[in-house]
C-alpha cells in the first residue's frame, strides 16, 4: 500500500509539531524512532486520519485522509500506545466483534471472523475473559487482533513493546515479524528494528534520517549523544 | 453528540456506578453516612453540563432498567422504578440537567474563585435538591395514598444531608473545572 | 463483578417475550392504582408473590433484592395507618407491594440482552428523527461495564496513595483526582473508537 505525504505539516496552536514533509512509504516493515516529543506519534496519526495535516496532504492507497476519512480508517489500522485504552467493550470476544458491527455483516459472519482472528493469534482461550483481567502481553495481542479482524492493509503500532516484560516483548516482536500485513512501528525498542526495510528518524519535528535500520540508529545515537 | 461526548457520558456514568459500589463516606462531624451516588448526580451537571450530565444519569438508570444492580447497596431492576421513592430517580435526570443548565450560565473559567463557588452551589442546590425533590415528592404523594402530606413533610429530613452534598459538589465541581475544564459556557 | 439480575430458568415467565412482560407490567400498574379495595389488592399481592416465586429464585436472594423497596413501602403504609385508617394503610401496602414483586419477577426472568433488544427497538423511531442512535446506546452501555472495574481499581490506588503520603482520606481528596484522571482518558478512548471506524455515518 502506498502512503504518500505531500508537503504535509502539523502545528498545534501555531507551534509546529511536524515540519513540512514529503515522502512515499511502500515497504513492508517501516520503523519510526526519535526522542519523546520528536513528532513520531504526530506523523503516525496523520496516516490514518486521526490527525489532519494543518497544511498539505496525506494519502493512503490514493485515498485522502481528510476527504475519505472513513475509507482510510478501514485501510489503516492503529494500535495505541496504551492498548488498555483501545479495548472498548468489557469482554474480549465482544470487543473484537465490535470492530465488525455497523458493517452490514451477518451475525454468523461476525462470529466466524472473530473466531478466525482469535485462532490466528492463538488467544482463543481468552475469548470470554474480561479485558481488565488480561496481562500486558495478552492485552497487546488482543489489541492487534481487534484491529486486524477488520482486514486493514497497513497496521500502525505506537510503541507496541512499551511496558512489556522481556518474555512478552519477545512474543510481540515475533508476532510483528510474522505479520503478512504492511506494518509501521513507532518504537524505543531498537533491537525490534532488525530486519526492517526502512527506518525514519524524527528529531524536533523534522525527518532527520530516512535509511536502513543500522544507519538510522547510528544517526539517532549521534544526535542524542549516547 | 461527538464520539468524545459519548465517551465522557459513559465514563461519568461509570463513575456514578462506581460511587455506588464503594463504602459510603462519613464526614467527621456528622454521624450520617453520605452515599456518594446522589452526589454524582449533582457532579454530573456541574462537570459535564446540562446535556451530557443528564445523559450520564439517564445511562445509569438504563443500566438499572436492564437488570444491573448498579444503585448503591447493589439495588437494581425494575422494582426500584415502582416503589414510593421512584420519583427521586426520575428527578435525578431532570436534576442533573437543571444543575448543568445553571452551572453553564453562571460559571466561567475566567471568573474569580468565589463567583465560581457560588455558581456551582446555586446549581447543585436548585437542580440537585430542588428539582430532584420536586419529582420525588410528586410521585411519593401520588403513590402513597391519603397520608401524602405527612410523608412529603417527612422526606424533608434528608435536606440537611443533601445540602452537605451540594457543598461537596461545589468544591469538587470547582476543583475539576480548575484541573480539567469540560463545562460548556452559555450566555 | 457486574452481573445481571436475571436468573437462568425455563419457567413460563422466562419464555414470555420481554415486550409482553413490560406491557403486562405497565397494565398491572395502571390497574393496581385504579383499584381501592384492600381485599382485591391483597388478592393481587398474593398473585404477585406467587409469580415472583414461580421464577425459581432462591428465597434468600428473593428477599434480599426487594427488601429495601418493600421497607419504604412499609414506611408509607405505617404513615397511612397513623394519620388515616387501617384500610388506607393496607391498600397502599398491597398495591405497592404487589407492583414491586411483579417488577422484580420481570427483572428476574429477562436477560440483559433481551432488554437491550427491546430498548433498541423502542429507540428506532427516535433514531429516524436524529435524536439518538441505538448503536450509540449499546456502545455506551458496553463502555460503562468496561470501565467500572478500572475506576474502582483507581479509587483503591488513590486511597492508597493518600495513606502512603500520610494524608487523611477525605471525600474530596479522592473524588477530584478520580474524576479528572478518569475523564482525561476520554480523548484516547474516543480516538480509539474513531480509529476503529465504528461510528461511521
Amino acid at each position: 500500500m502506498d502512503i504518500v505525504f505531500s508537503e504535509a505539516s502539523v502545528s498545534f496552536a501555531g507551534r509546529p509539531a511536524l515540519h513540512p514533509l514529503s515522502l512515499r512509504l511502500f515497504e513492508r516493515r517501516i520503523g519510526i524512532i526519535g526522542l519523546n516529543g520528536s513528532g513520531k506519534t504526530t506523523f503516525a496519526r496523520l496516516i490514518n486520519g486521526l490527525l489532519r495535516p494543518t497544511i498539505g496532504q496525506v494519502t493512503v492507497g490514493g485515498l485522502d485522509t481528510v476527504k475519505d476519512e472513513a475509507a482510510v480508517r478501514g485501510r489503516a489500522g492503529f494500535i495505541f500506545q496504551n492498548p488498555q485504552h483501545q479495548m472498548i467493550l468489557p469482554v474480549l470476544s465482544e470487543d473484537i466483534a465490535f470492530g465488525l458491527k455497523n458493517r452490514r455483516l451477518s451475525k454468523e459472519e461476525i462470529s466466524a471472523r472473530t473466531d478466525a482472528v482469535l485462532e490466528r493469534f492463538r488467544i482463543t482461550h481468552l475469548a470470554g475473559r474480561r479485558i481488565h483481567e488480561l496481562s500486558g502481553g495478552e492485552t497487546q495481542l488482543a489489541a492487534i487482533a481487534s484491529v486486524l479482524v477488520t482486514g486493514p492493509d497497513v497496521l500502525i503500532l505506537d510503541e507496541p513493546t512499551n511496558q512489556l516484560d522481556l518474555k512478552n516483548r519477545r512474543l510481540i516482536e515475533e508476532t510483528i515479524a510474522g505479520l503478512p500485513e504492511q506494518a509501521i512501528v513507532i518504537t524505543h525498542d531498537l533491537p525490534l528494528l532488525d530486519g526492517f526495510d526502512r527506518v525514519l528518524l524524527f528529531h524536533e519535528g523534522r525527518l532527520e534520517a530516512d535509511a536502513a535500520p543500522q544507519e538510522a540508529v547510528r544517526t539517532y545515537r549521534r544526535i542524542v549523544g549516547c | 453528540m461527538s464520539t468524545r461526548d459519548l465517551v465522557l457520558v459513559a465514563l461519568f456514568a461509570a463513575i456514578i456506578v462506581a460511587l455506588g459500589l464503594v463504602p459510603p463516606f462519613t464526614l467527621g462531624f456528622i454521624p450520617v453516612p453520605i452515599t456518594a451516588q446522589s452526589l454524582g448526580v449533582m457532579l454530573a451537571g456541574c462537570i459535564l453540563g446540562a446535556r451530557r450530565g443528564a445523559a450520564a444519569v439517564l445511562l445509569v438508570l438504563l443500566l438499572v432498567v436492564i437488570g444491573l444492580p448498579v444503585l448503591s447497596g447493589g439495588r437494581g431492576g425494575l422494582a426500584v422504578f415502582v416503589g414510593p421513592t421512584a420519583g427521586y430517580l426520575a428527578g435525578w435526570v431532570a436534576g442533573a440537567f437543571v444543575t448543568g443548565l445553571i452551572a453553564e450560565r453562571l460559571v466561567r473559567e475566567t471568573q474569580p474563585e468565589l463567583a465560581q463557588f457560588l455558581g456551582f452551589l446555586a446549581a447543585a442546590i436548585v437542580g440537585g435538591i430542588g428539582v430532584v425533590y420536586l419529582f420525588g415528592i410528586a410521585w411519593l404523594s401520588y403513590s402513597s395514598g391519603k397520608a401524602f402530606m405527612e410523608i412529603a413533610m417527612a422526606s424533608l429530613i434528608f435536606i440537611p444531608g443533601d445540602l452537605i452534598k451540594a457543598f461537596i459538589a461545589m468544591l469538587a465541581g470547582r476543583a475539576v473545572l480548575a484541573g480539567y475544564p469540560l463545562l460548556p459556557a452559555r450566555t | 463483578m457486574l452481573t445481571g439480575l436475571d436468573i437462568a430458568g425455563d419457567t413460563p415467565l422466562h419464555r414470555a417475550s420481554a415486550r409482553l412482560k413490560l406491557i403486562l407490567l405497565f397494565l398491572a400498574a395502571v390497574a393496581l392504582f385504579l383499584v381501592h379495595s384492600p381485599w382485591a389488592l391483597a388478592a393481587a399481592a398474593i398473585i404477585a408473590v406467587g409469580l415472583y416465586a414461580s421464577t425459581g429464585i432462591a428465597p434468600g436472594e428473593a428477599v434480599r433484592r426487594v427488601r429495601f423497596v418493600l421497607f419504604t413501602v412499609l414506611l408509607v403504609a405505617v404513615a397511612n395507618y397513623i394519620f388515616h385508617s387501617l384500610d388506607d394503610a393496607l391498600a397502599v401496602l398491597f398495591r405497592l407491594g404487589a407492583l414491586v414483586l411483579l417488577a422484580a419477577a420481570v427483572t428476574a426472568t429477562t436477560t440483559i440482552s433481551a432488554f437491550m433488544d427491546e430498548i433498541t427497538r423502542l429507540l428506532r423511531p427516535l433514531e429516524r428523527f436524529g435524536f439518538v442512535r441505538a448503536a450509540d446506546v449499546s456502545l455506551a452501555v458496553g463502555l460503562v461495564l468496561r470501565f467500572v472495574p478500572e475506576i474502582l481499581a483507581r479509587y483503591g490506588d488513590i486511597r492508597e496513595a493518600h495513606r502512603a503520603r500520610g494524608l487523611r482520606v477525605r471525600p474530596l481528596g479522592v473524588l477530584v483526582p478520580l474524576i479528572i484522571l478518569t475523564l482525561k482518558d476520554a480523548d484516547t478512548i474516543a480516538m480509539a473508537i474513531d480509529a476503529r471506524a465504528f461510528r461511521r455515518q
